[in-house]
């Protein structure tokens, strides 16, 4: 560690002489920190990833460098520390302060090749992405090498190979993968018409120990996939195929008898023009869970992941919108004859309509529609629960998971006042979702009014307005915030949502948040104290069960 | 171990410098590939708004700024590119959110956050105002009335 703090001492003296040195370097600060109480309502303090109930304060602390020199060399580094623990909710393997990720890249208008940690993603994701989310403490980086080519200004080569960075360490199973991209516009120069292709391979191997195994240590993943557009109107599809492999069973057991291959359809199609935005998406997801390590299969921290299978849902905005959250049921599960799930199936729709200015609706300044509608139900096949297999239909809808219906309408009163209506009915299938067995499916009706009104020399207030209600004695609960802007730099708000219905673990307790802001420039510094709600934490499609805890938060934001 | 982050905290706060962008290639709206730096007009000022459709305060940074787009390009000849940094998830509601709304900015993908990444931009939105190619400003987050500052900012700096 005396190492680290010598190079960055002497970057310290070296930017500092040669000043115009830095116009190559970006840096990233990120702080987030929390003082965790006992909650009187809630219980005690608990940390039970670590096993923990006395570290009341915890840092996650992230400082990046990006430093770009000779003009085709980026060397790049990210030191986390997380110290004494991780806030709760992430990974123990995140633990103490280390080098996280560390690279070194040379690119030119051909080749880019880096070494080190990287992030890639072929197509989709469907059947390969690295990415990092902080506020969920994914890092999923590969360590190892990727070299990219670029053959005759229409095709992209790339070939990855390494291990996926988890916690400090790095996994046992290695991955490697090749992909190409063709941009067939270029050759046959088709007036407004786009057109490129796509084929992947992903490679996992991971040996076992055990003999006699019936699966192969190897596991192949194949993706092809078209994009097309044409004036207004686009479409695209994709296939995924992965070999047999064994099913990885509740307690992280890989079966010796349970093996099957999985596959994944995704298409696309819209048509946009100006004022007006359609947009349809249908997907079939069936045993697509890969990962680096069988045994970490599901694994909630998501190490070792090595596809991104969002649960394509709208991304709601508001506190009681995302209570019920659905998320891609990608796994076989067979938890018992009455639940059994190999996949998912279904789509989602998206209309944007833009009411003219000077119309009746549309008055002064316009009105903006945005609807969303999704519906997700299990595959429909022939399922022997006694002798662990499956058959499933091709196109066949199964069990309803999930639907989601939201409509929302901005409308600007006038140069000072914006109004937002915001309504969505969903039905959640906590049974078939959570596998969750004594639980009966739950239909919501959630309407927002959310104002803002600017108050002029840069002031400005916000107010919204939540109801949920729904078919179960469970739920009802009420919300409301509060936000006030000072000025460019400084930002209030309060909020409280509480439940009136049953439900054991929320009712009568409120579950608030008073914070405040400042940001100058691409610094921003936040604090927060408040009580969260145990649910699923999302971000990008991937979500996380997160405890309750009440307590103080801060956050810090840096960029250069 | 847990002071080496207050002294680099310290010392690249210390630091003031403009910074370039790096060479890069997005993706439109079609899924073909762009030059980034290609577009950026080293005469007239730059834009680079980094926003994603499941960002509340993005949208109604970029809807208050398209109601005055016009005015913005006439004075000052202004050019924003706004950078999508949404991921598969919610990449396919860009296009269409972008025509619904009637926005006139140039649009981009960022898909899997290289860009942003390389940046080292944390949150939305994220607001970079270039001059020859050189970073003069960044700013984060947005609220109502922000955009006449930013306004005021490029009106002052372009020639």
């Amino acid at each position: 560690m005396k190492k680290i703090t010598l190079i960055f001492i002497s970057f310290h003296f070296l930017f500092s002489i040669h000043a115009q040195i830095v116009d190559g370097l970006s840096i990233g600060i990120e702080s987030n920190s929390a003082w965790y109480n006992d909650d009187k309502k809630t219980g005690a303090f608990n940390d039970e990833n670590n096993n923990d109930q006395d570290k009341h304060l915890r840092f996650n602390k992230y400082i990046k460098l990006d430093y770009n020199f000779l003009s085709k060399f980026t060397v790049s580094a990210q030191l986390e520390s997380y110290e004494p623990f991780a806030l709760i909710n992430y990974s123990s393997n995140l633990i103490g302060t280390n080098l996280g990720t560390y690279s070194l890249t040379y690119e030119t208008t051909k080749i880019k090749a880096t070494i080190g940690h990287f992030y890639e993603q072929f197509g989709s994701g469907l059947i390969y992405r690295n990415w990092e989310d902080r506020q969920l403490g994914i890092n999923n980086a590969l360590f190892g090498g990727k070299l990219s080519y670029r053959l005759l200004d229409f095709a992209d080569l790339t070939v990855i190979y390494g291990n996926h960075r988890v916690g400090f360490e790095t996994s046992g199973g290695d991955i490697f993968g090749f992909n190409s991209e063709f941009d067939l516009k270029s050759i046959f120069k088709m007036n407004g018409m786009a057109l490129s292709m796509g084929f992947s391979y992903v490679g996992r191997e991971e040996k076992t120990d055990l003999e006699a195994i019936n699966y192969k240590s190897l596991t192949n993943a194949y993706s092809g996939r078209v994009d097309f557009s044409y004036g207004k109107f686009y479409s695209s599809a994709e296939y995924v195929s992965k070999s047999k492999d064994a099913i990885v069973l509740a307690n992280n057991q890989v079966s010796n008898q349970f093996i099957k291959p999985g596959s994944g359809i995704l298409f696309n199609t819209g048509y946009s023009k100006k004022g007006f935005g359609l947009d349809a998406t249908f997907r079939r997801l069936e045993n697509m869970t890969f990962y680096s390590e069988r045994d970490k299969s599901g694994n909630i921290f998501f190490e070792n992941i090595v596809n991104y299978t969002p649960g394509l849902t709208k991304q709601h905005d508001y506190l009681l919108t995302n209570i019920f959250v659905y998320q891609a049921q990608s796994s076989v599960s067979f938890l018992d004859p009455e639940l059994m799930k190999v996949g998912e199936i279904g789509g989602q729709l998206d209309l944007f309509y833009n009411i003219k200015k000077g119309t009746v609706i549309g008055g002064k300044y316009g009105s903006k529609i945005a609807f969303n509608g999704s519906y997700w139900a299990g595959l429909k096949g022939d399922f022997d629960y006694a002798n662990q297999d499956y058959k499933t239909e091709t196109f066949g809808f199964g069990n309803k998971y999930f639907s989601d219906i939201s409509l929302e309408i901005r409308k600007k009163w006038n140069s000072k006042w914006l109004s937002i209506f915001y309504f969505v009915n969903q039905y959640y299938n906590k049974k078939e979702i959570e596998g969750n067995f004594g639980a009966k499916p739950i239909i919501t009706n959630i309407g927002v009014i959310e104002s803002t009104y600017k108050l002029g020399n840069g002031k400005s207030i916000r107010i919204e307005a939540q109801k949920l209600w729904s078919d179960s004695e469970n739920h009802d609960w009420i919300g409301s915030t509060l936000e006030f802007n000072l000025n460019s730099k400084f930002s209030f708000y309060i909020n409280d949502i509480y439940n009136s219905g049953d439900d054991s673990s929320t009712q009568t307790t409120h579950y608030y948040n008073i914070g405040g802001s400042y940001t100058k420039g691409a610094t921003r510094i936040g604090l927060n104290y408040g009580r969260q709600r145990a649910g699923l934490l999302c971000v990008g499609g991937v979500c996380r069960f997160v405890p309750e805890a009440t307590g103080l938060t801060a956050s810090v934001n840096m960029s250069f | 171990m847990k002071n080496i982050f207050y002294l680099i905290f310290f010392t690249i706060g210390s630091w003031t410098f403009s910074q370039e962008i790096p060479t890069t290639t997005l993706k439109d709206l079609d899924g073909s590939k762009v030059s980034l730096n290609q577009l950026i007009d080293n005469d007239n000022i730059t834009v680079l708004s980094f926003w994603a459709t499941w960002c509340v305060p993005c949208i109604n940074e970029l809807d208050a700024i398209a109601d005055i787009y016009d005015e913005w390009k006439d004075e000052t000849k202004v050019n924003l590119i706004a950078i999508a940094t949404d991921d598969t998830r919610t990449k396919k509601r860009i296009r269409p959110l972008v025509n619904g709304k009637g926005w006139e900015y140039i649009v981009l993908n960022d898909d899997n956050q290289d860009l942003k990444r390389a940046l080292n931009i944390t949150t939305l939105p994220h607001t970079l105002v270039l001059k020859n190619n050189k970073i003069i400003l960044r700013r984060t987050g947005y609220i109502p009335g922000a955009e006449d500052d930013l306004y005021e900012f490029i009106k002052e700096n372009s020639n």
